[in-house]
């Protein structure tokens, strides 16, 4: 009797299993496409944060005086003669009249280190312009060197800065030595810290050399029981080590492993080297002098420089400097117009994207030229003319197989056939753009098969009809209609080559190429790099600084990417007709 | 230069005037009464430009193209001629040197004893023993051979240099020393000599050097390039002017003007659509023939190049190495290739099948219209960009994570970053053939599971994804082979070490990856170094070239049964 009311539960447990298994499925469809769209925010939006630090530079500027002796050698004022000028070494008096006290050869390398003397090149080329500058002197601007900016943006080096707690008497020693004595237990802060610091790395080491160990137990083979008892015993000497400095009774010696100190006080700024283990009085060095009285200062800073030497590029000193360079309003932030007007440098803060801007123009003039007319060509003759044989078949197969094809296969082609056989430039963009059009042309010819395609078969028949040739129907009629669809194609086709690397690197535009290629007929055969080229090579580069300079430049390859299929779907809605 | 920059203007001016001749005369030809011309005035005027312009462009471009080669091979073949005094004597002095014979005995010897290591190592690999003694001895033969190398090169030098010094410093002396030079240059040296002695010459660029012996080239170039030049001209602007007046001779009321010049359009068209072909001829002759050399090279052991476990080609740096000692076992890169594929299409197939079946059977036309253009971005990001993405935001988060997890040997260039932002790059291709597959299964077969009750989801996994399976596999193997074929992302993010691993945290290195490698930097392009690239690029194409036709195959019978 009650049969059928099982049957009917039962059906609705099972319909509301189906029930549910449905919205399941069309969640992980939905989920599919969230995820989609969640890669493609997290790759423009990590690239876009990635490139912030590149927008804006720093810039130093100096008074620069310009020595009639030393600029014009030879005393004609010839262009030959001012050539010869000893520019750099004006910068560096510049540079030292800012920091008289600088006279160690050490330091004064520091301190030029501060710029990139490339930058003397810039200085040579006005002057030539303008030799009435030769005997005075000319403020010169110029882009700061990249660790440094990126101090100066925050970027590289944790710091803090607070104000002394009790009055610090200063002792000047011997030389620039000075001995910092406070009644009170000033320096107790910065113990604590680097402590702290040290306490925590002890006990990760000591950690380590315990996994080591509990793996040495596990281990068989004799040569990763080595290896792993070697392991275990650095890490225990290292901790060891780490644990003596803990020790309360012992002073604090400030090595490049841990933190740095830097006291400022009236003007001077004086670097710790040590600090006495009763955390009163410290010993350092003057970095920027001023004279200071033996009186009690009670208006100093502690300026904590958390990053440890060891893990930043920039040193204690060259902070120093380039922190009074700001306060003396020598230093100025402002958009980083380098990047668009210079071409590659091996120095990040002169290094810009032109010169792969204009190798990317020529590479793709020339992919242009030569696969809009063969790939439309050969459009036309297999949608219009070609008779259906083998041979035509061949082609399309042919055609449809060559779109799949690896694009580093094309790289090896142009390698082996353009440069080794033809004897043609290598690293030229005439080869890249030969290349590029081989690759690009089977988009171009199935894209263009697909507009002639959709031209109603009336329109050749109504021209057919009125007495015109086969060819005249095609190219009068057909044709015109067609190329709003074929230009969509041919541009689509251009912004992926444009994004196209490896084919690039087999012909050798991987070269490094400090000038812009000329934008005329001799370009094609200079050696140049492209966009994505630079892109590659500045993301292998070692300074920290190209990281953000290469996010840059994807941004800017990006937007031209953009546009062109910008352009590509603005020409598809203005012209596509529909029958 | 200015030569041919002058005949291709005079050629365009009388390409112009061809055209215009041939307009003019068809209209008097009207003019004068007589029988209907054949075809509209201006195809008289395009067949005489075609015949003056067609033959003249074609040489032009031959000698644009081949010109500036050929004239450094006579000039150079000449100089060559006058060193052969030169290079008998140098080849005398070669034989008999004593210094040379002991070196060439000792590179015998101890390529012979590499040999034996190789062969020492091999055994024990197949024993089970730990080869690692035997690798030791092995690098030490192979660094011996490369000093024996580089002493021979010295002394070869020091011979060379005694020679040429002995020719007089006359002109003829000098310029058989140039001759000298030349022929004992290796291949990118002389393409440098040449350079620098046609910047000399002709003051295309800058020149490196400034010789003695880089003048006499550049004055031994000079007036062949002359002859080339005027002579080329000439012929050049005679052939136009031919081609002129012929064509102007055949214009008359009854010529099928139209009939020619639409013959000659066809045949132009046809030239286009045969580039494709010759385009794959190119790259399946000149993958073949370097192959070819590459394996010549390593004494055809093309088992030992596929299924090799040691993949080392950087100790065969110097060109005449004697002896092959490098290790080309290309299968730890085939391994690599495998496995970064894998974990992309892991990655795509799911998202991509998952988003296509969202987008054709259940979103909204809203829906569609924003997440069809995202995915479509997706597919145009430069693969350049996800490779830095990958090496800059994912490798390091997978490191830190995999750390996190308590795996200590973690890198950031890792076959798993690789793999899954190639994943990603995926997608987009995936989605669109599967959505464009989906949308292609006819709705009946649908109408029909609804009409027996089934849900949607049932609909779709019962009746469309089985009517699609072909199209769908034919859509992951296209997949398949963009993910081998894929350079920049594994270039940038996978890594160069050549481990033979499954596990995914470790760095691996793939066939494109070795091309790259092998092809980038400083090369000669005898080395079988740089040849191994050509038999990797050859695997590649071949590996890929099947994928296609398989995938292309399967994808035209699914459309098949449908149509």
């Amino acid at each position: 009797m009650n049969r059928p009311a099982s049957i009917r539960t039962a059906v609705e447990a099972r319909l509301a299993r189906r029930h549910r298994a449905e919205r399941r499925f069309q969640f992980y469809g939905a989920a599919a496409i969230c995820l989609a769209v969640a890669f493609l925010a997290l790759l423009i939006g990590s690239i876009l944060i990635q490139s912030v630090p590149a927008m804006t530079t720093w810039r130093m500027t100096l008074q620069v005086e310009l020595d009639r002796a030393a600029i014009d050698p030879r005393g004609d004022m010839s262009e030959a003669s001012l050539r010869r000028g000893g520019y750099n070494a004006a910068i560096q008096q510049a540079l030292r009249d800012q920091f008289p006290d600088v006279e160690d050869r050490a330091e004064l390398r520091e301190l030029f280190g501060l710029y990139s003397s490339v930058n003397a090149a810039r200085l040579l080329n006005r002057v030539v312009q303008d030799p009435s500058l030769v005997g005075g002197t000319v403020s010169f601007t110029f882009p700061i060197d990249d660790d440094a900016d990126l101090y100066l943006k925050g970027v590289s080096v944790r710091e803090s800065r607070a104000p002394g707690p009790a009055p610090v008497r200063i002792q000047a020693g011997e030389g620039r030595a000075v001995t910092l004595s406070a009644e009170a237990r000033v320096f107790d802060a910065f113990v604590d810290d680097v402590r702290e610091a040290a306490r925590e790395r002890a006990r990760i080491l000591e950690q380590r050399a315990e996994r080591a160990e509990a793996a040495l137990a596990d281990a068989i083979d004799r040569d990763i029981r080595a290896i792993y008892e070697a392991e275990a015993r650095r890490a225990r000497a290292q901790a060891e080590r780490l644990r003596d400095r803990l020790d309360e009774g012992a002073p604090v010696v400030i090595g490049p492993q841990i933190p740095s100190l830097l006291v400022q006080v009236d003007g001077a700024v004086i670097r710790v080297s040590d600090v006495s283990a009763d955390r009163r009085s410290a010993r350092g060095e003057m970095v920027i002098s001023a004279p200071l009285g033996e009186a009690a200062h009670s208006d100093w800073t502690l300026w904590t420089i958390e990053t440890p030497q060891a893990g930043r590029l920039i040193s204690d000193r060259q902070i120093a400097w380039v922190d009074a360079l700001r306060e003396r309003g020598m230093t100025r932030s402002g958009f980083n117009t380098e990047l668009f007007t210079y071409a590659d440098s091996r120095e990040p803060e002169l290094a810009g994207v032109l010169g792969a801007l204009i190798g990317s123009v020529l590479t793709m003039f020339v992919t242009m030229l030569l696969a809009v007319p063969i790939g439309v060509g050969a459009a036309i003759y297999l949608e219009e003319f070609a008779p259906k044989n083998r041979i035509t078949q061949l082609i399309e197969v042919n055609i449809n197989n060559l779109a799949a094809v690896p694009s580093i296969v094309f790289g090896l082609l142009g390698l082996a056939v353009f440069i080794n056989t033809f004897g043609l430039p290598r690293s030229a963009p005439l080869v890249g753009g030969i290349v590029l059009a081989l690759m690009t042309l089977p988009t171009v010819i199935i894209s263009s098969r697909a507009a002639l395609k959709a031209v109603p078969p009336s329109i050749r028949e109504a021209a057919l009809g009125v007495g015109a040739s086969k060819t005249q129907a095609v190219f009068h009629h057909v044709l015109p209609l067609a190329a709003p669809g074929i230009l969509t194609g041919s541009i689509i086709g251009l912004a992926q080559a444009l994004g196209e690397t490896a084919p690039l690197l087999m012909i050798g535009m991987v070269a490094f190429i400090a000038d812009a290629p000329s934008l005329g007929l001799a370009g094609f055969t200079e050696p140049s790099t492209v966009m994505p080229v630079q892109i590659f090579l500045w993301s292998s580069a070692a300074e920290r600084a190209f990281e953000a300079r290469t996010a840059a430049a994807i941004l800017v390859l990006l937007t031209l990417m953009v546009s062109l299929n910008a352009a590509a779907i603005y020409l598809r809605r203005r012209f596509e007709r529909r029958w | 230069m200015q030569i041919s920059v002058l005949v291709a203007l005079t050629l365009l001016v009388l390409i112009a005037f061809g055209f215009l001749t041939g307009r003019r005369r068809a209209l008097s030809v009207r003019a004068q009464g007589g029988p209907r011309l054949h075809s509209l005035p201006n195809y008289y005027g395009y067949y005489i430009a075609l015949w003056t312009g067609g033959p003249a462009l074609v040489l032009l471009a031959a000698y644009g193209a081949f010109g500036s080669g050929l004239v450094n091979t006579l000039a150079m073949s000449q100089l060559e001629r006058e060193a052969a005094p030169l290079i008998a004597e140098f080849e005398r002095q070669l034989d008999a040197d004593a210094q040379i014979i002991a070196l060439l005995e000792e590179a015998a010897e101890a390529d012979a004893d590499a040999m034996e290591a190789r062969e020492a190592i091999t055994r024990a690999r197949d024993s089970g023993l730990d080869p690692q003694a035997f690798q030791g001895a092995l690098a030490g033969h192979t660094t011996r051979l490369t000093e024996i190398g580089a002493r021979l090169d010295q002394r070869r030098g020091e011979i060379a240099r005694s020679v040429a010094a002995r020719a007089p410093s006359s002109d003829a002396g000098i310029r058989a020393r140039s001759g000298f030079e030349f022929w004992n240059s290796p291949r990118e040296r002389r393409e440098l000599f040449l350079a620098d002695a046609r910047a000399i010459a002709f003051g295309e660029g800058l020149a490196s050097r400034n010789t003695p012996e880089l003048r006499a080239a550049a004055l031994a170039m000079r007036p062949v390039e002359d002859i080339f030049r005027w002579s080329v001209a000439a012929l050049v602007l005679s052939m136009a002017v031919g081609g002129l007046a012929w064509g102007r001779s055949r214009v008359k009321a009854s010529f099928r003007a139209r009939n020619r010049v639409e013959a000659a359009i066809s045949g132009l068209l046809m030239f286009a659509s045969i580039i494709a072909i010759l385009t794959t001829l190119g790259i399946v002759f000149s993958l073949l023939f370097e192959s070819l050399r590459f394996f010549a090279s390593i004494g055809w052991r093309v088992g030992d190049f596929l299924f090799g476990l040691q993949w080392s080609p950087q100790i065969a740096i110097r060109a005449d190495q004697i002896g092959q000692s490098g290790a080309f076992g290309a299968a730890p890169l085939f391994a690599g290739t495998a496995l970064i594929t894998v974990i992309a299409m892991s990655v795509a197939v799911p998202v991509g099948l998952f988003s296509a079946i969202y987008m054709s059977e259940y979103a909204s036309k809203r829906v569609r219209a924003v997440a069809k253009p995202i995915l479509e971005v997706l597919a145009g990001v430069p693969t350049v960009v996800y490779g830095f993405f990958a090496l800059l935001t994912v490798g390091p988060f997978l490191r830190d994570f995999a750390l996190f997890l308590g795996y200590e040997d973690a890198v950031t260039q890792s076959a798993l970053s690789a793999g899954l932002v190639m994943g990603v790059m995926i997608i987009p291709f995936v989605s669109s053939l599967s959505d464009d597959v989906i949308n292609a299964v006819p709705q009946s077969l649908r109408d029909g599971a609804y009409a027996m009750g089934a849900t949607k989801s049932e609909t779709i996994r019962h009746v469309v994804l089985p009517a699609a399976l072909p199209g769908i596999v034919g859509a992951v193997l296209l997949g398949v082979s963009r993910a081998i074929g894929e350079t920049m992302i594994v270039v940038m993010a996978a890594g160069q070490g050549a481990n033979l691993t499954a596990n995914p945290l470790e760095s691996v290195t793939t066939i494109t990856v070795q091309i790259v490698t092998l092809l980038t930097g400083d090369q000669e392009f005898d080395s079988s170094k740089t040849l191994a690239a050509f038999a990797l690029g050859l695997v590649l194409f071949v590996l890929t070239l099947m994928l296609n036709i398989i995938a292309l195959r399967v994808v035209q019978r699914f459309r098949e049964r449908y149509e």
